[in-house]
């Protein structure tokens, strides 16, 4: 996908640097026969400020592209670059939010928000009217005292998100942080990230298998293929901002969801026709 | 004693229908439970009145009363009281230290825990007191042979609640304080301890429980003081209200003990 990756290093018509590089990053789990490559040569930039989607079928190397660039797994090939800086461990300019569930269930909405700053040794009044903005922000406002078992799925998400934000990450990086949500919450929460994204000029990477909210939320989409997870195509999303969740329903985001749906379908159908294999033949590579 | 007005406070609840869906009220429970506690003194006191059994066998409550009333006045009651304390502190902080570190070895290494585990889980329902012919040997008739094979059951029951309880630890908490960055000694105490307070300390709880029952029982074994010790001294006289006011007085005591230790570790159910 060189076509795809040149698009992606000229599109900077601005003088702005990108903030995060991603260039040619391949990594493959295992040795020999056993191998899987999950990720192969993928490159794109994500601009300050910018907000790009990072779509592809389930076990396409999103979540491992994720963990590369948090920082989380060490070895790879290619170079991921913030500052001119090669990742290879958890950097203080990205901030991760989980796919799974991940507030800690012993601390309170705002002792969770206020983990990071903890890590910091910032003093306590500080930190809690730091956290208070975020949870603020998110709109938990009056959760402050509740324990995460007493709140809904998108709550608890928008608690991991303000923890993040918190941190004051350059990049914001969400890895499919709606997919466990229903339809209507995930739209009402695209909402607040569109909201956060434009008052806090958020550069966010956002990884998702979900395409309205790819392009509800995003600048740009990378659609990625099924194994081994290359980009297929890039694509802008020139809808206009200030955005809402209404947006789904203008001709121009039908239009968008066609096109990349076409590209999608490709890989999500032989996504499904190899796990369907495999599973037929106990197939060597079932695991993630 | 028998007032029955007393027995029907539970009826009362029950009216509201036996099959209770959702949580029972803690002061339903507490109703419950004295009229329980009532019945049973009832069906004793008419028992130990209708003279059907040997009387001293089931002696009256006045008399178990009075009993109680005595052993508490009694110094003697007061040093093997100590005596048994001692003990089961000793085993508690020295079996739940150790069990905590090789449940955390266990529970972080899986090659560990596949060599070790099945030892562990042999031997822990394993009845400590046949050990205690052993220890004896070891340690001597005293209070450190009791000490040590209290430890020593205390050890397993926290062990594998402390290794269960770290291998529960949802890992992606583990990623978000490494992606917080955080330091060895945050991850420690900020993640996996927190993570594992409920085990743990359920593990404290019930190691409490199993020192408590090993103590006790090895005194009554083999020993010179204690409160085992005394239970036996009080049956070799058949003092029987003496006794069953012996027994209640131990079943307060580690029942007091058990909430005092639910409370602190905040793990009281
Ligand atoms: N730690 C790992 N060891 C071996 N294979 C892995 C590991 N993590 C992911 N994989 C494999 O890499 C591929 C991509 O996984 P993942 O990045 O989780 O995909 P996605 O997030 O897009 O669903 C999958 O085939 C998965 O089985
Ligand atoms: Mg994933």
């Amino acid at each position: 996908m060189s076509s795809a990756s040149t698009a992606a290093a000229t599109r900077p018509a601005t003088e702005a640097q990108p903030q995060l590089v991603i260039d040619n990053v391949s990594k493959q789990f295992g040795e020999g026969p056993e191998a899987v490559l999950a990720v192969d040569q993928v490159s794109f930039n994500v601009m300050p400020g910018e907000f790009v989607a990072c779509i592809g079928p389930s076990g396409c190397g999103k979540s491992t592209l994720f963990n590369i660039i948090g920082g989380l797994l060490g070895e790879y090939v290619g170079n991921v670059m913030i500052d001119k800086e090669r990742i290879a461990g958890p950097h203080p300019a990205v901030g991760m939010v989980f796919q799974e569930e991940s507030t800690f269930p012993w601390r309170n909405v705002l002792d969770n928000v206020c983990f990071p700053l903890e890590l910091q040794k910032i003093a306590k009044s500080e930190r809690q009217d730091r956290a208070q903005k975020f949870i603020d922000i998110v709109g938990l406002q009056g959760f402050e005292k509740r324990m995460p078992s007493e709140l809904s799925g998108g709550m608890k998400q928008r608690v991991s998100i303000a923890r993040t934000l918190v941190s004051g990450p350059q990049i914001l990086l969400m890895d499919e942080p709606f997919a466990a949500l229903d339809e209507q919450t995930r739209l009402l929460l695209g909402d607040k990230i569109t909201q956060i994204q434009q008052d806090l000029h958020q550069t966010t990477l956002l990884i998702t298998h979900n395409l309205t909210e790819a392009v509800q939320l995003s600048d740009r989409i990378v659609v990625m293929t099924y194994r081994p997870g290359r980009v297929k195509r890039i694509v802008d999303i020139d809808l206009p901002r200030p955005r809402t969740s209404d947006v789904v329903s203008s001709a121009a985001f039908g239009k968008y969801v066609a096109e990349i749906w076409g590209d999608l379908r490709e890989e999500a159908s032989r996504g499904m026709a190899e796990s369907e294999s495999s599973t037929a033949t106990r197939g060597k590579s079932a695991r993630g | 004693m028998a007032s029955t007005d007393q027995v029907n406070a539970p009826r009362a609840t029950a009216s509201r229908g036996w099959i209770t869906s959702g949580r029972v009220s803690e002061r339903d429970t507490n109703l419950i439970r004295i009229g329980i506690l009532l019945g049973v003194a009832a069906v004793w006191e008419a028992v130990s009145r209708s003279g059907w059994l040997f009387r001293d066998v089931v002696p009256s409550l006045l008399a178990i009363g009075a009993s109680i009333w005595k052993l508490l006045m009694n110094p003697a009651f007061y040093a093997n009281l100590q005596v048994t304390a001692w003990e089961v502190f000793a085993s508690l902080v020295i079996g739940g230290a150790l069990g905590i570190f090789v449940g955390i070895l266990i529970g972080a290494n899986r090659f560990l825990a596949a060599a070790y585990e099945p030892y562990v889980y042999y031997l822990a329902p394993t009845p400590r007191i046949i050990f205690f012919p052993v220890m004896i040997m070891w340690f001597g008739v005293g209070v450190a042979s009791k000490i040590a094979l209290g430890a020593l059951s205390c050890f397993f029951t926290v062990a594998l609640s402390t290794a269960g309880g770290m291998r529960q630890i949802d890992k992606v908490l583990i990623r978000v304080g490494n992606s917080f960055r955080a330091t060895p000694w945050q991850m420690g105490t900020k993640i996996y301890l927190p993570a594992m307070r409920v085990p743990v300390l359920n593990g404290i709880r019930l190691g409490f429980g199993t020192a408590t029952v090993t103590a006790l029982l090895a005194e009554t074994k083999l020993s010179n003081q204690g409160l085992g010790f005394m239970i036996m001294q009080i049956y070799a006289r058949f003092d029987m209200p003496s006794l069953y006011g012996l027994l209640i007085i131990v079943f307060v005591i580690a029942g007091l003990g058990n909430l005092i230790l639910g409370k602190v570790t905040g793990t009281s159910d």
